[in-house]
Formats: structure tokens, sequence, C-alpha cells
């Protein structure tokens, strides 16, 4: 059955203080979770006070500003601090999103920091992230053609590009693979092994979609399972956490309609 | 020391491929949904409009040719859609594949008893009352 309680060795625990805002006016507090394996003890939730004066805006500024000022051994995955690369996608006051886009103002209280639900931790707020990887190849997310290489480039109308990017740029084209939307979904956390997850089936959509591609038939084949694609019930977590604004559940539903439409 | 399996991410991922349906199932949950709620409303309208019928009344309305098919219909569409419902959660929250299907069986053949039961009650309450 499932498991809805967290073994032994999961359960949180109080972890220090570092009070690195004496004095400060504009000062807040940081609850981060930390876990190192190796260790071999349990999680737990260090607090971290920062004068706001002296990073930037954003709750990735501040753990930056954490690890480089006050304990490096704080350990986060980041890059392009853009939105752009999904790498610093985490739990923040109880949302999945982008750190790097998660104004700190935006938090009343206390920032509180974990890594992405229901993923195996490496360390500290870093997911292991190799069965979804795993998953996204396993839709073969490249196009795939029978006809032979035009000399030129394959052609695309504009109206059918407008559906890989949408009309207002957030169509699955856009998906940065961040998992904030697949982490956030009930039905990944119970069945993550075999359910595909809404990142992963709003990229099948990309490619289903394609006007270029010439392997919908095949690409439907491999969808069309009861825990591959029909594990999604349309809960929605998915479209409200991801931090792009893109909309993973009718991504799904799209597929659900293309099954049912070559059925019929 | 247990036998741990050592499979690449992509093995494990990919796992035994696609069971090529699933379709069919959410499909059908989709249209007894939309069926069963002109049925449920009518099964509603009939339990308040009978609150103070007598015995003969209730049997002379189950003995009527559109109640009995209604009631049939809403015997049937209303328990194949509790049995698509029964079968989606114990696939969500049944990990074992043994008890999962031994579940998933025990309960459909629950059902079409319940619901050929409860048809032959219906058909000789509405032939067999006499009335």
């Amino acid at each position: 059955m499932v498991q809805f309680t967290l073994p032994k060795k999961s359960k949180v625990k109080k972890g220090q203080k570092f009070d690195a805002a004496k004095g400060a006016e504009n000062k807040k507090t940081f609850k981060v979770y930390r876990y190192d394996p190796d260790q071999g003890e349990n999680p737990t939730m260090d607090e971290y006070d920062i004068n706001l004066d002296e990073c930037g805006p954003m709750v990735l500024d501040a753990i930056i500003h954490i690890k480089d000022n006050v304990d490096s051994t704080l350990t986060f995955r980041r890059s392009c601090r853009e939105g752009i690369c999904g790498s610093c996608a985490m739990n923040i006051d109880g949302r999945n999103t982008l750190a790097c886009l998660k104004p700190i103002n935006e938090v009343k209280g206390d920032v509180k920091i974990t890594p992405l639900p229901h993923m195996p931790v490496v360390k500290d707020l870093v997911p292991d992230l190799t069965h979804a990887y795993a998953q996204y190849e396993s839709i073969e997310p490249w196009m795939k053609t029978d006809t032979a290489t035009p000399s030129r480039e394959r052609l695309q109308s504009p109206e059918d590009a407008q559906k890989l990017n949408g009309d207002d740029g957030k169509g699955p084209a856009a998906c940065i693979l961040c998992f904030c939307c697949s982490t956030s979904c009930p039905s990944y956390w119970w069945n993550p092994d075999k359910f595909m997850g809404p990142a992963v089936l709003l990229n099948a959509w990309r490619w289903l979609t394609d006007s270029r591609d010439e392997a919908k038939g095949e690409r439907l084949d491999q969808l069309e399972d009861p825990f591959k694609l029909y594990r999604c019930h349309t809960i929605m977590n998915c479209t409200n956490a991801c931090p792009k604004d893109l909309n993973p559940a009718k991504s799904i539903s799209e597929i659900k309609k293309m099954i049912v439409e070559r059925h019929s | 020391m247990p036998n741990k399996l050592i499979q690449s991410p992509l093995g494990k991922a990919r796992g035994l491929g696609s069971a090529h349906h699933g379709a069919m199932h959410n499909l059908a949950h989709d249209i007894t949904t939309l069926v069963n709620i002109p049925l449920v409303a009518w099964v509603i309208y009939s339990i308040v409009s009978l609150r103070s019928a007598s015995y003969s009344e209730v049997i002379a309305w189950m003995s009527h040719p559109v109640s009995i098919v209604a009631a049939i219909l809403f015997v049937m569409v209303a328990l194949k859609h509790f049995a698509l419902e029964l079968q989606v959660v114990f696939e969500d929250y049944i990990s074992c594949k043994c008890l999962r299907m031994i579940k998933v069986v025990g309960m459909k053949l629950f059902f079409i008893a319940l619901g050929v039961t409860t048809i032959i009650s219906i058909l000789k309450i509405a032939f067999t009352s006499g009335i």
C-alpha cells in the first residue's frame, strides 16, 4: 500500500540557527532543509537570519548570500538566475517554484525552503532527477521522420508553429523541465515508477502536435497505458505549480483526446 | 543479501512498455459520468415523489415500463461507473501487483453479482407483484 507517513530516518528535526543579521532592521529568517545522506542522520531545518539589504530581491539571491557569507556547506542547484534553465526548482513557502523567480517579499513571515517533494534527495536542496530525465528520454523527445532529409529546413506554417509556442509564448515548447509540475502531482507521488508525470507528458504533447513529426502513431502507442498516461486524474496541481505559467493538464487532456480520435 | 536489480535509468523508465489500453476505460468513465446525471436526477425525483406513497402505489410505479427501463439502466450505469472508479483507486494506491490484480478481479466479480441480483429483483417486482 501507499505509505502516507515519513520513514523514521526521513523525519525532519530542528537544526542549527545562524544569525547573520545582527542589528539589521530589514531582516528575514530562512528555514532551509538540510540533509546529507553520507552522515546517516535525519534531515534538519536550519534557520538563517539574513539582512535583506545585503542581498538581491529573489529567494535565490538569499540562498546564494547564505552560501557565500554564512554557511558554505549549503548545497543547491542554480545556473541562469532568470527562469530559463530550471535548475533552482525547489519548494518555497509550500509551493514548487523557481527560486530565481520568487521574490522574497511575496513570502509572509519566515521563508521555508525544502527540495522538490517526493524525489530522493542527493543533498540539501538537490533532488535526484535521474528517473525523471530517463522518463523524458523514454518518450524520444526529438523529431522522428521517415521522409528523406530535405535540402533545406523542414517547413512549418506560422499557425503550426504557434501550436508549439502558444499565442502568448506559453505553449508546450516553452517547458524548461524544472519538474515543479511532476513533483506537485499526487499521482506522480504514488506511482513515479510508471506514471510519466505532467512534465514528460507535456513534452510528449509537444512532439505529438509538431506538424513536422511523422511518428504520431508510434508515440501514441507508447503512451496508451493505464499507468503511463491514465494515472492523470486532472487534479491540476501541475498547472497551478508551473512557474512558467504553462498548462500541462491541458496537454495531457489533448493527448487523451488524440487517442480517442484514433480509436473512433 | 537482497537481490538488487541492476538496470539503467532508461531501462527502468521504459519498464515492460505500454499496455496499449486504458483509453476505453477513461472514455467509459466519462460516458457513465454523463449518463448518470439524468439517471441520478430521475432516482432522486422518484424517491421524493414516492415518499408518502403506499406499498401498492410503489409496486405499481415499479411495474411501469419506463420505471423498469430507467431503474435497470441506473443500476447498470451506476455500478459500472463505481467499478471503474474503484479500479482507479486500487491502481493508484496498491503497489503490490498481485494484491492489486486480486482486488480488481474480485471487485469486478462482486459488482457483476450485485448488478445481476439487483436487475433480477427489479424484474421480479415488476412482473410478479400481481398488481
